[in-house]
């Protein structure tokens, strides 16, 4: 009995130890991965992507992509004619792994009237499949190629005029995960960038056809996030939860414009920078080349809606560069509480102050000689001085300041008026019938100045129609 | 009585047996025929005996004798040149159609003789070709070059060319058609080529290979290009 | 006297009409000479005169081309020349579908049919340079390629989808009475493949004389004509056994000068 069991145990020792053996085979080279078996694989339209690779073996793996020439709206009254792979702008989404052998399909639609091929910037090889895809309408062509490095690679048309066949939206992204596949994340989108040339201007309606010479101009119509306006926002906009890590997978097709992709409201934790195995971490804008990509990373913390926009800020509000993030849940105050008060901010304060000066206030040069001079001193005085609370026409503010046109308060005694202007006043006083209880700093002005000023006051508006003399100003600023 | 039974039986046994001989002996002359499904529902498959094909019911048919494959030696498949019936001039001056080219592993190429460029690579690809060949299966192949441009290039300077280049041996052919022959075969093959000056022509660079029927086979695109496909394309076809 | 004049004049008009006759169908096109798009350093070509259909071939004619000929109808079509799709929207060998009409151009014919259409009337398909030469010519103006106008109404129809369920003439003759060359299928042409483009366009500028002899030479003269341009991608994406749902084509005569 012992001895079997020894035997048992040696045995199951042994065969344990060849399941960790099996478990470490790494291949140095890419192009030494074997293909285990065939996979169709799963293509989805934007903003949708592809379940991941996980830790499947490298496959051999059948992509059909089809050609499709449709009509489509590009904003509200405005059609296009879009070239698109799959139905879609961008094109269909492709996951693979490194190491997949991908069989691609090229199909070209019967309806369709122009030839067309593929570029897939994941190829290692002439053309990237460009050379052996251009098929005429009604036919397929078959290439294969093995995905040798990992990252986010663009894919778009190649057939001349090229400018002309990706500016009609023929670009999209081919993923090709690590082994082992990219860490889990909550939520996965796929985003990409181009810009349009019609040749009616911007929001012009009807069917608009390409303008060659504002794409060789690169003056851009319309900017758009997957391929129309309004893609990405209303009841189209992307969706999370607070506490979720999103993961945004970005290209931009161009063709011509580079893109300054930013989303309002975050930060990026992570940015595999222009979609290689580069990582930058904390970042605010990244910039993604035309027949570029990028993949971003980031945890919503807050519920709201983050506006996803490319920088170049004209192009976001007055092109169509504008997406949604909508984000739901808690939300966390101390992250970021939202309005806390609302108030007045008037630069001088409660109390009375006084302008800081040297000291004696210095007589106006040129003292009034007659009742006009006054009035139109007075004036000048008026609207440099008082204007700012007591406005224009003397109507003050109602609840803040008291009016002067009119007023019973100022008309009722002269020396008070005076004494106001050199000394200020706060607590509660009734004008024409209403309270008012603020404060009036002491104004800085000459007995010459006063003197003009109410005068001015006092004729005007309707009021008493009083003359104030430098005299009176000076008799009462000398009681105190 | 008893021994007339005996007798009896005995012949009636020998009989039987005789008959049976003569059975075998015919059945042994019917063994060399070799019989098939008119419709060819299973290919190349015979039948040893008369009978009906398990597939589409039709009676078999015998197998004439001949030494090509399965096909009669009239037929021409459907994709075949030799559907083609154009008339062409050989460097020696005889006037062919393409399928008197028949029976061969064929080899072709399309040049033209003032070509500066592409063409002489071209010529040294298929001689490279023919090197690595066995002597013995090159009585089986047919190395063809036609020319894209029949006005300049009469039998004659075919012929000068072939000596110029020491390809002028019996499995060296040139043939001179007429511009609208030319077009359609060059189509045949998917060989593009545009007239650029009085003597210049552009022309993409393809070698194709044509089973003994005229069925094309390979076709390898490029000067200087790897030709091992091609080389082990016509050993399997010389077979 | 008079009855000498009244002759003269009558066999001079006789004589007129037997120099002038044109083939039915067809009109007379006076050659002359212009720089195409893809040529050999900037080289004028030279088309000599010649009559051409004035419509594409219409399903109508086709049908009566192969019951002359069985030897093209769907069935019977040797693999050499055709592929699957030939008269794919055809029901069977001498029935169009329902949905086809017997006055649109006939499509889904491969470049050897189209040639064995035009030979058995005598006649035979235009040269790129022929057709190119007639095709740049709008309503008035015999060489519109200079035209804005003129290139944003071609660049309309490939923007426009499934216009081949037109019947033939619906679009309005050019300045050389033929209609159709623009704006209804893609038309077969005898040299179809003298266009020297691989499909890769971005090498297409670059010389590669490894593919194509003499390529050096070969580039588009005018980079902005991309109306003519993507003629010349879509004859250089066939092969002559390919049919295709937008492609048709129709034949011209030389004439015996």
């Amino acid at each position: 009995m012992k001895t079997t069991l020894k035997v048992l145990t040696l045995l199951l020792a042994l065969s344990m130890y060849s399941c960790f053996e099996n478990k470490k085979k790494v291949y140095a080279n890419a192009e030494d991965i074997p293909v285990n078996r065939e996979m169709i694989a799963e293509l989805t339209s934007p903003p949708n992507v592809p379940r991941g690779v996980g830790k499947r073996k490298a496959k051999k793996l059948i992509v059909k992509m089809e050609i499709l020439e449709k009509e489509g709206e590009m904003t509200d009254g405005v059609k296009y004619m879009y070239w698109t792979f799959g139905g879609s702008v961008p094109g269909s989404f492709i996951r693979t792994r490194v190491g997949d052998e991908v069989e691609f399909h090229l199909q070209n639609h019967p309806d369709n009237k122009l030839p067309h091929n593929i570029d897939l910037h994941a190829v290692t090889g002439p053309g990237g499949g460009a050379e052996s895809s251009f098929v005429a309408p009604g036919h397929e062509k078959v290439f294969s190629f093995k995905t040798l490095n990992p990252g986010l690679y663009v894919y778009h048309c190649a057939t001349a005029p090229v400018g002309m066949h990706i500016a009609n939206g023929m670009y999209g992204l081919i993923l090709v995960e690590p082994a082992g596949g990219l860490p889990r994340v909550d939520k996965e989108y796929y985003i990409m960038q181009g810009d349009f040339y019609t040749k009616g201007k911007n929001g012009e309606r009807g069917l608009q056809p390409f303008d060659m010479q504002k794409a060789v101009d690169e003056n851009a119509d319309y900017v758009v996030f997957n391929g129309k306006v309004g893609s990405l926002t209303g009841d189209n906009a992307l969706t999370a939860k607070v506490g979720e890590t999103v993961r945004l997978y970005v290209g931009n097709g161009g063709p011509g414009l580079v893109s300054s992709f930013h989303v309002i409201g975050e930060i990026f934790d992570r940015v595999h920078i222009e979609g290689g195995s580069l990582v930058n971490e904390n970042v605010q804008t990244t910039l993604i080349p035309a027949g570029g990509a990028a993949m971003i990373e980031f945890r919503v913390d807050v519920p709201g809606t983050f506006i996803i926009v490319d920088h170049s800020i004209f192009r976001a509000f007055n092109k169509g560069a504008l997406g949604m993030l909508k984000v739901e849940g808690e939300k966390d105050k101390k992250i970021y509480s939202g309005e806390i008060r609302d108030g007045i901010y008037l630069p001088e304060g409660p109390g009375i102050q006084s302008m800081p000066t040297t000291g004696e206030i210095i007589a106006s040069e040129v003292p009034a000689k007659s009742f006009e001079e006054q009035m139109e001193f007075g004036k000048q005085a008026y609207m440099q001085t008082c204007v700012a609370c007591h406005q224009a026409e003397g109507q003050g503010i109602p609840n803040a300041f008291p009016p002067l046109a009119k007023s019973d308060y100022l008309n009722a005694d002269v020396d008070r008026a005076i004494d106001i202007v050199l000394h200020g006043k706060t607590g509660e006083i009734t004008v024409n019938g209403k309270n008012y209880n603020s404060v009036m700093t002491r104004q800085m002005l000459s007995p010459d100045e006063i003197a003009n000023v109410l005068t001015y006051v006092y004729n005007s508006w309707g009021n008493s129609g009083k003359k104030v003399s430098k005299e009176m100003v000076l008799k009462v600023k000398n009681k105190k | 009585m008893k021994h007339l039974k005996v007798f009896f039986s005995i012949f009636v046994i020998v009989l039987t047996l005789a008959s049976c001989n003569s059975n075998k002996s015919k059945n042994a002359q019917d063994e060399l025929a070799v019989y098939e499904c008119p419709m060819h529902c299973e290919g190349e498959k015979t039948y040893n005996e008369p009978g009906s094909c398990p597939i589409c019911k039709m009676d078999l048919i015998q197998v004439e004798e001949n030494t090509s494959k399965s096909l009669n030696n009239n037929e021409i498949s459907e994709e075949s040149i030799f559907n083609l019936t154009s008339q062409w001039h050989t460097e020696e001056n005889a006037t062919i159609q393409l399928k008197d080219l028949k029976g061969k592993t064929l080899v072709m190429v399309m040049i033209y003789t003032s070509c500066k460029a592409a063409c002489p690579r071209l010529v040294a690809d298929m001689r490279n070709i023919e090197a690595q060949i066995p002597k013995e299966k090159l009585k089986d192949l047919n190395f063809i070059l036609v020319s894209i441009d029949p006005e300049t290039d009469t039998p004659e300077r075919l012929k000068a060319f072939a000596k110029e280049n020491l390809i002028d041996g019996e499995q060296w052919t040139f043939l001179q058609g007429t511009k609208s022959s030319v077009r359609e075969f060059a189509n045949v093959l998917a060989v593009k080529y545009k007239q650029i000056s009085p003597l210049d022509f552009s022309h993409s660079n393809i070698i194709s290979v044509f089973n003994s029927e005229g069925e094309l086979v390979h076709q390898q695109e490029g000067l200087g290009v790897d030709n091992k496909e091609t080389v082990e394309t016509i050993l399997e076809l010389t077979q | 006297m008079k009855i000498q004049a009244f002759r003269l004049l009558f066999v001079l008009l006789f004589f007129q009409t037997m120099l002038f006759a044109q083939s039915d169908g067809m009109v007379f096109i006076e050659g002359s000479r212009y720089l195409p798009l893809y040529g050999r350093d900037s080289t004028v070509v030279e088309v000599k005169d010649f009559e051409m259909d004035i419509y594409p071939v219409t399903n109508a004619e086709f049908l009566d081309f192969v019951k002359l000929y069985p030897n093209w109808q769907k069935s019977n079509a040797l693999k050499l020349f055709t592929d699957k799709s030939y008269l794919a929207n055809w029901k069977n060998d001498l029935e169009l579908k329902k949905s086809e009409k017997l006055n649109s151009p006939v499509t889904y014919v491969s470049w050897f049919a189209a040639k064995a259409y035009c030979e058995c009337q005598g006649k035979r398909l235009p040269t790129v340079d022929e057709w190119e030469y007639v095709a740049m010519s709008d309503e008035t103006t015999k060489d519109a390629r200079v035209k804005s106008s003129y290139n944003e109404q071609i660049l309309a129809w490939y923007e426009a989808p499934r216009s081949n369920e037109n019947k033939i003439g619906q679009t309005p003759k050019n300045a050389w009475e033929v209609y159709d060359l623009h704006g209804l299928v893609w038309e077969w042409t005898l040299d179809f493949n003298s266009v020297l483009i691989t499909g890769e366009s971005r090498k297409d500028v670059d010389k590669d004389s490894n593919l194509f002899c003499g390529s050096a030479s070969l580039n588009a003269t005018d980079l902005m004509n991309y109306a003519a341009f993507m003629r010349y991608a879509i004859r250089g994406s066939l092969k002559a056994k390919y049919s295709m749902k937008n492609l048709g084509f129709r034949c011209v005569k030389d004439l015996n000068e």
